[in-house]
């Protein structure tokens, strides 16, 4: 039973990322390899300001919220302007420089080995310490994220995302300013990814690099390509699936030592298989 | 002194990253791919080198054949891949998710089959130094200044010489003119990646050889070469070569004054402040 309801506990944490993905990559068309760095910020803010008792849980959720997006917004702005594919380089050197901050500030964040005894959530005096607890909290978070999401979607801003991975052109030339909504997008989907970060943080109460390294964004991009581009199903489905993998793999007979590449390579085979026979994914739009 | 070896270092490992750069470019003008699994080539080619070496097969043999299998390789996902998705009409979007998952494959499966661990080429040859005015240089660094500039000036003249190089150039040009003159740009593509593939495998085992290798190496050398190709002027294969060397030196420079594990966040720091105040990059000129 607690078993189950860990997995749907971080699969929920997961379709709030999922959520972040599909605004940067479905939506709008812009290419993060960034998303396991920006889930860090979140998890490692959190943690932190919970960990020294700076702040309260509810308002170290909003630094994160505010500091993950800052960071998109930061890597957007030089690059967008120019192309796309810029976009890819920054947000892989981001990812880069910030595995290296997460590893390399033993003083802050623990090291390689990371914060550990980050403290359970507390809201309105009740401590969210144990599965049962947590998972209203994250369900709540969840249809919070699904109904932001629902409503940006049919929003006026909604509309002129879709427009601008349709024809950037047209839109430009219609006067609107593309370069300033994709960066609302990535704030937006800064906003969504810092929660699962933070949720994620308190909910194991340890956070470490490797949950928040390169393939972690490896990881959170095969989610948004399962599941599917732009619709909400797709970003439940996504997170659903792949969550379940490690522990379909971990009752074969495999070495521990391949597991990691395995479940990469996992990974990598379905992007393929994905693009060549379903890029919209099991449950998304057109990609 | 320090500085002086360190600059000599920077500039072996700028010659590796140069002929990465430099292929990288040919590859992303010619096919508009932004080629991620590129990283895991170069990566291949020593690996292939390891195996064979540790078979009992001397350095010079095994080279040729990693050459052979990485081009093959790059083909076969050109083929296989890109070319499938480029049927079906696919967006630069899904072409780039495609690169990401043959690159996740690539470089794993090196890890699962010969350990996600550091590996070192042994050869007889590969750790003896020679001193040159007070700098010590490994053969294998001899080998990388060497062939680095001749690879590179070898792509630029298969470029601008050669019937091939002429015809990529009209491919990459104008995809659709080349297509209705008969000049087939899908088999140019394929022909691109066998090459170039071919070519970062040299750099790939030398760089193997002087300081060992992991599998996970090859992403950290494509940020380097993409950052270079950018910086250099899109398209500008001297530019791309040039800047790849300039970033090597002042990452393996820095290390003076900061740790090693921050030398990334020097090279992408810089990168951000080119974009912002030249974002056209440092060498242009409009010759692809």
């Amino acid at each position: 039973m607690n078993y189950l309801l860990s997995y749907l506990i971080i699969a929920e944490i997961y379709a709030l990322a999922a959520m972040s993905t599909n605004l940067l990559i479905g939506v709008t068309g812009i290419f993060s390899i960034a998303q396991g760095a920006i889930f860090g910020i979140g998890a490692y803010i959190v943690a932190l300001s919970t960990l020294s008792d700076t702040l309260p849980f509810p308002l170290a959720m909003l630094l994160a919220m505010l500091l993950c997006s800052l960071v998109n917004v930061a890597m957007a702005l030089p690059s967008l302007r120019i192309s796309g594919d810029y976009f890819v380089v920054t947000s892989l050197g981001m990812q880069f420089v910030l595995t290296a901050a997460f590893t390399n500030l033993p003083g802050i964040t623990g090291g390689a080995s990371g914060l550990a005894g980050v403290p359970p959530p507390v809201l309105f005096g009740v401590e969210l310490d144990d599965s049962q607890s947590f998972i209203p909290l994250a369900t709540l978070a969840l249809f919070a994220g699904m109904a932001c999401y629902w409503v940006v979607m049919r929003s006026p801003f909604g509309l002129l995302i879709n427009a601008i991975r349709e024809d950037e052109l047209a839109v430009s030339a219609a006067g609107k300013n593309v370069l300033m909504t994709k960066v609302g997008v990535a704030a937006l989907s800064g906003v969504y990814v810092g929660v699962a970060g933070g949720l994620y943080s308190t909910f194991l109460s340890f956070i470490d690099p490797s949950s928040c390294d390169i393939s972690a964004s490896f990881l959170l991009l095969t989610m948004f390509v399962v599941g599917g581009a732009r619709t909400l199903a797709g970003c439940l489905i996504g997170p659903a699936l792949l969550m379940a993998l490690p522990q379909a793999l971990a009752v074969m007979p495999i070495p521990s030592s391949a597991a990691g590449p395995l479940r990469q390579i996992i990974y990598g085979a379905l992007l393929i298989t994905f693009m060549l026979f379903r890029p919209q994914g099991i449950a998304g739009q057109k990609l | 002194m320090l500085f002086l070896q360190l600059l000599v270092d920077g500039l072996v490992s700028g010659c590796a990253m140069g002929v990465v750069a430099v292929t990288f470019t040919v590859i992303y003008t010619t096919t508009q791919v932004f080629h991620i699994g590129h990283g895991a080539i170069y990566t291949l080619g020593g690996y292939v080198v390891w195996y064979l070496t540790e078979q009992g097969a001397p350095f010079v043999l095994a080279l040729p054949v990693a050459i052979a299998i990485c081009a093959a390789a790059g083909a076969l996902i050109q083929q296989q891949l890109y070319n499938r998705l480029m049927q079906r009409n696919a967006t630069p979007l899904v072409l780039l998710i495609g690169s990401l998952g043959a690159a996740l494959v690539l470089e794993n499966t090196l890890a699962a089959v010969f350990s996600p661990n550091i590996l070192n080429i042994v050869t007889s040859w590969g750790n003896q130094t020679i001193s040159l005015a007070g700098v010590r240089l490994s053969l294998a660094q001899v080998a990388l200044l060497v062939s680095g500039p001749v690879l590179f000036g070898g792509m630029v003249a298969w470029a601008n010489y050669t019937a091939l190089g002429k015809r990529t150039r009209a491919v990459a040009a104008n995809e659709f003119l080349a297509e209705i003159t008969r000049l087939e740009p899908r088999r140019v593509h394929v022909v691109v990646l066998a090459i170039t593939s071919g070519v970062v495998a040299i750099p790939g085992a030398l760089i193997a050889l002087d300081h060992g290798m992991h599998p996970y190496t090859g992403t950290l050398v494509l940020l380097t070469a993409t950052i270079a190709m950018i910086s250099g002027g899109l398209g500008n294969l001297v530019g791309a070569f040039v800047a790849a060397v300039i970033l090597s030196v002042v990452q393996t420079v820095s290390t003076i004054v900061m740790p090693g594990q921050w030398s990334i966040a020097a090279t992408f720091g810089l990168f951000v402040v080119l974009m912002i105040f030249k974002p056209t990059g440092l060498f242009v000129r409009s010759t692809a």
